[in-house]
């Protein structure tokens, strides 16, 4: 346990660690941008320099701490390198701040608003160099504002092991580029490397010139396209900033998905999967309940649920494992000794997704089979003959497979056919309108938090399951 | 001859590079007797007790590098041959391989065998081509004379070598670059630590030496250390091949016992400067080392001491003289240019700063100097030293305020005049 002196203060520090992982854990902040917890050190921002007594200046990133060495985070000598790195890093950058998707979370402009603050220096061109270049079909690569960190170039190599980036060329000229042999678009974990772009040099297509980030706020949800739920942000427009003029879809929409960095359950990294959870949540909306396809108002619906539960003799639910751990529960707790109660997988993996592998992508592509399984055990569906009524809740299952008399009570979020085929229809809201919890593959319980409204005629599945339990006279 | 010859002590005939030339001059003779009488750690303890400095540029103490590989950790060791000369200006490394390649064998023989090499390379510059083909044959032969392989020379030490030939890049001749290029990777200098005695090659510990300072090993085995630093001057021992271009009227490589002083080495064994013109500065060795004035050298001796005492140094032995009536503005923009284009790009201020030397150059020579150009380059160079991982952008902040310190009104004048005081000349003119 060596000590060392950051800024005078003395830390006990542990024999592997770096002055910058030190400097980090105490509250010393050494600006960087190719460092990166999760990646190795490459040292060529310089950003990091600190200067050390006896020493000199050297980067901390790759700096092992020493008994009794002095470290001196912000010392003039260091503020002068720095600003003089800033100079050089926005030499040829092209400061295009305002048409930049990074703005507001870039950190170069943070950087230079701290520590610079300075105009260039410089009199002559920048060098110029592709711009909007194609690098997947997700994601496009402006070489202008690239300042050349490698985070890429180590995600594909070190995390995603895709190896589907390089340098090309060398000095102020360096590109980086995709390998001829390997596309980037093969690779399920493409996205991250937007994320750890500290410039706004990677972007998204999804998200190109939709939205100025400071517009935007992070909710706190969890992935459902897999077992492993891996933590995200959903951003969506903060309630000052939904504006009349805009279509009422841009203002309730998912601008963007994040991972929302958790050691327990995925890093900082997520899939490609769940960055397209827009796709997932922002099909056609189901929001008015039905009888045999006729609308009908809530109470409605809710009665004659009520009363087909009531005059079943062999009632049968096929309970999704897509509902929430709180859902489940209340399932379990008020229905579960009426129906004979089976999991159903909502969803199957699609033509084209990777299926599994070591990093974060599981087989089950549901989020909470697990709670769902310990409730309501591990059989796959069976009518057993003399089934009279089937409750399905949650998409994906074929009504082709229901015995033919049983009359059927379906839960649905979204606008699908077999929606008019069922006796009782009940829209039931989704996880970006309301709270509650899954519980991963491994029984780590993450939660998620509502974006949006949902709709009046729509019913948030807790609630609606304690109506169907309730007397039939009852209203929820 | 300036002093005593080591290294090119023979005439140099169409046969002379090939191995029983070599053998005739009792090559292979060290090799005998440290396989047959001294222990690796003898063999070690030799080179250090010689002084043997490196001759790459660094002057870095061979033997000290050496005794930082522990000889039996477990671990594999590497010894790699730095021949990837790309400083320019420098071109001695290049007449060892073309004429005496086996002395380079020889010594990396002795090398290995004291640290603990089983495999061993030498990293050529891919534009040598003559150099490649001797050395190729060179090694050719030692492997069907026994040299080579298993159980040389019957004794129970084996090793083998490879020649790698680079791809054209000046940072792969940095030490950590070349591991990387010789890994197959882009030739990216690496952040110290590790130190690439503590992993280098394949994560291992690896000695890189000079070509010039591994030729030296096999004399210092021959004759011992006490012979060796009986050459040359107490902190400098030995002998260093200077290449010496530029104005100079017999041009060449040239062994020089170190302290041999440095007006006479130009103007008896060189010939001096064509048409009886003066010097106007020297370059001493390789553009990455701080030029000096005719009048800084007239009484230096060629040492490493001395040089450093006059703010320069020896570096990697190329000598570039220049005569008076050169533009100094157009010699620091060719500079610039060479650096621009070498600079591999990794680190941020070199990448930036390189360029940014070359353009603000391209643009004092076009006439379009603005005042504070020279501030300016005093900032990149002074940004660029000590910040970088490897150390390119370090010299190309050396050459350029070495040059500005001592001509700084050659630059000034063509600012304000927007045209060179000497024309943009950089031949050696007839007349003034």
């Amino acid at each position: 346990m060596p000590e060392i002196f950051i800024n005078g203060q003395a830390i006990e520090a542990r024999d592997d660690q770096t002055v910058m992982e030190v400097a980090r854990e105490h509250g010393h902040f050494i600006p960087y941008f190719c460092w990166h917890p999760q990646l190795s050190v490459v040292g060529n921002c310089r950003m990091c320099l600190v200067e050390v007594e006896g020493r000199g200046l050297d980067i901390a990133c790759n700096m092992p701490v020493a008994k009794g060495m002095q470290v001196f985070t912000n010392s003039e000598e260091v503020q002068a390198h720095r600003k003089a790195i800033l100079q050089f890093i926005t030499l040829n950058h092209p400061v295009d701040c305002g048409i930049c998707d990074k703005a507001g979370e870039c950190t170069l402009q943070d950087y230079h608003y701290e520590y610079s603050g300075q105009r260039s220096l410089s009199h002559d061109e920048k060098v110029r160099s592709t711009k909007f270049y194609n690098l997947s079909n997700r994601i496009l690569l402006d070489n202008e504002r690239c300042i050349l960190c490698l985070r890429c170039t180590r995600f594909t190599h070190e995390v995603s092991k895709s190896m589907a980036l390089g340098v090309e060329r060398r000095g102020d000229i360096s590109n980086i580029r995709p390998v001829e042999d390997r596309p980037l678009s093969e690779d399920p974990y493409s996205d991250n490397i937007v994320d750890i772009c500290p410039v706004g040099a990677l972007l998204s297509r999804q998200f190109l010139h939709k939205s100025r980030v400071w517009f935007l706020q992070p909710t706190p949800s969890v992935c459902p396209g897999c077992a492993r739920g891996c933590t995200v942000q959903i951003w969506h427009r903060k309630p000052e900033w939904k504006l009349k003029a805009l279509d009422p879809r841009q203002n309730e929409n998912i601008a963007r998905v994040t991972p929302l960095d958790n050691p327990a359950v995925n890093g900082p990294w997520i899939c490609n999967k769940g960055r397209d959870l827009a796709q997932m949540f922002e099909r056609a909306r189901a929001d008015e309940p039905m009888l045999k396809g006729r609308p009908v108002a809530v109470p409605a619906a809710l009665d004659e649920a009520r009363r087909l539960i009531g005059a079943a003799r062999h009632p049968v639910a096929l309970v999704s494992n897509w509902g929430s751990n709180e859902e489940l529960e209340a399932f379990k707790d008020k229905l579960g000794e009426v129906f004979h109660c089976f999991v159903k997988q909502d969803w199957q993996p699609q033509p084209g997704e990777r299926i599994e592998d070591d990093l974060l992508i599981r087989g089950d592509k549901n989020p909470n089979t697990t709670r769902a399984r310990e409730l309501f055990g591990h059989a796959e569906p069976d009518f057993k003959d003399g089934t009279d009524l089937v409750l399905v809740w949650g998409e994906g299952f074929d009504f082709a497979g229901l015995p033919p008399r049983a009359r059927i009570i379906f839960l649905n979020s979204y606008l699908q056919p077999e929606n008019g085929h069922a006796d009782v229809f009940l829209p039931v809201s989704i996880q970006t309108e309301r709270h509650g919890h899954y519980t991963n593959f491994r029984g780590t319980v993450s939660a998620f938090e509502p974006c949006f409204e949902k709709k009046p005629g729509v019913l948030h599945a807790e609630d609606l399951i304690k109506a169907l339990a309730a007397p039939a006279r009852g209203h929820p | 001859m300036p002093g005593r010859q080591l290294i090119m002590s023979f005439p140099v005939t169409a046969t002379s590079h090939g191995l029983p030339d070599y053998r005739a001059r009792g090559g292979y003779g060290a090799l005998a007797k440290t396989l047959g009488q001294m222990k690796p750690q003898d063999v070690v303890k030799e080179v250090t007790a010689s002084g043997l400095q490196g001759r790459g540029g660094a002057a870095f103490a061979v033997g000290r590098k050496w005794q930082v590989v522990q000889y039996d950790d477990g671990q594999p060791h590497y010894l790699i041959a730095n021949a990837d000369e790309g400083e320019p200006g420098t071109f001695k490394d290049r007449w060892i391989l073309e004429n005496n390649p086996h002395v380079l064998l020889e010594s990396m023989l002795i090398a290995s065998y004291a640290l603990n090499v089983r495999n061993c390379f030498v990293y050529i510059r891919g534009e040598f081509d003559l150099p490649y083909r001797r050395l190729a044959d060179a090694v050719e032969e030692a492997y069907a004379a026994g040299l080579f392989g298993r159980n040389i020379l019957g004794s129970d030490f084996s090793c083998d070598i490879v020649v790698y030939r680079g791809a054209g890049a000046y940072v792969a001749g940095e030490a950590s670059g070349l591991i990387s290029s010789l890994e197959g990777k882009k030739g990216y200098p690496r952040n110290r630590p590790p130190r690439l005695t503590v992993r280098g090659l394949y994560q291992r510990p690896t000695v890189v030496n000079n070509v010039e300072s591994l030729s030296n090993i096999a004399w210092i085995i021959s004759n011992g250390a006490d012979a060796f630093k009986a050459v040359g001057t107490p902190k400098s021992p030995g002998t260093r091949l200077f290449s010496v271009s530029g104005h100079i009227n017999r041009p060449g490589v040239y062994e020089v016992e170190l302290g041999y002083p440095w007006m006479k080495f130009l103007d008896e064994d060189c010939g001096g400067v064509p048409h009886g013109r003066a010097i106007k500065c020297v370059v001493p060795g390789g553009v990455s080392s701080k030029v000096l004035t005719g009048a800084d050298i007239a009484n230096l001796k060629l040492s490493h001491e001395d040089l450093w005492d006059a703010g320069s140094t020896l570096g990697s032995g190329g000598m570039i003289v220049i005569a008076e009536g050169t533009c100094m503005v157009a010699l620091l923009q060719v500079l610039m240019r060479f650096y621009h284009h070498e600079s591999c790009g990794q680190c941020t201020p070199c990448r930036h700063g390189t360029g940014w030397l070359h353009r603000i150059l391209d643009r004092i020579v076009a006439g379009d100097g603005r005042a504070d150009d020279i501030e300016r380059l005093y900032y990149i160079s002074k940004f660029n030293d000590g910040t970088t991982i490897c150390g390119l952008g370090d010299a190309a902040g050396y050459a350029c305020s070495g040059i500005l310190d001592k001509f700084r009104d050659e630059f000034e004048y063509c600012i304000e005049h927007k045209r060179s005081k000497f024309g943009g000349n950089l031949e050696c003119l007839r007349s003034s």
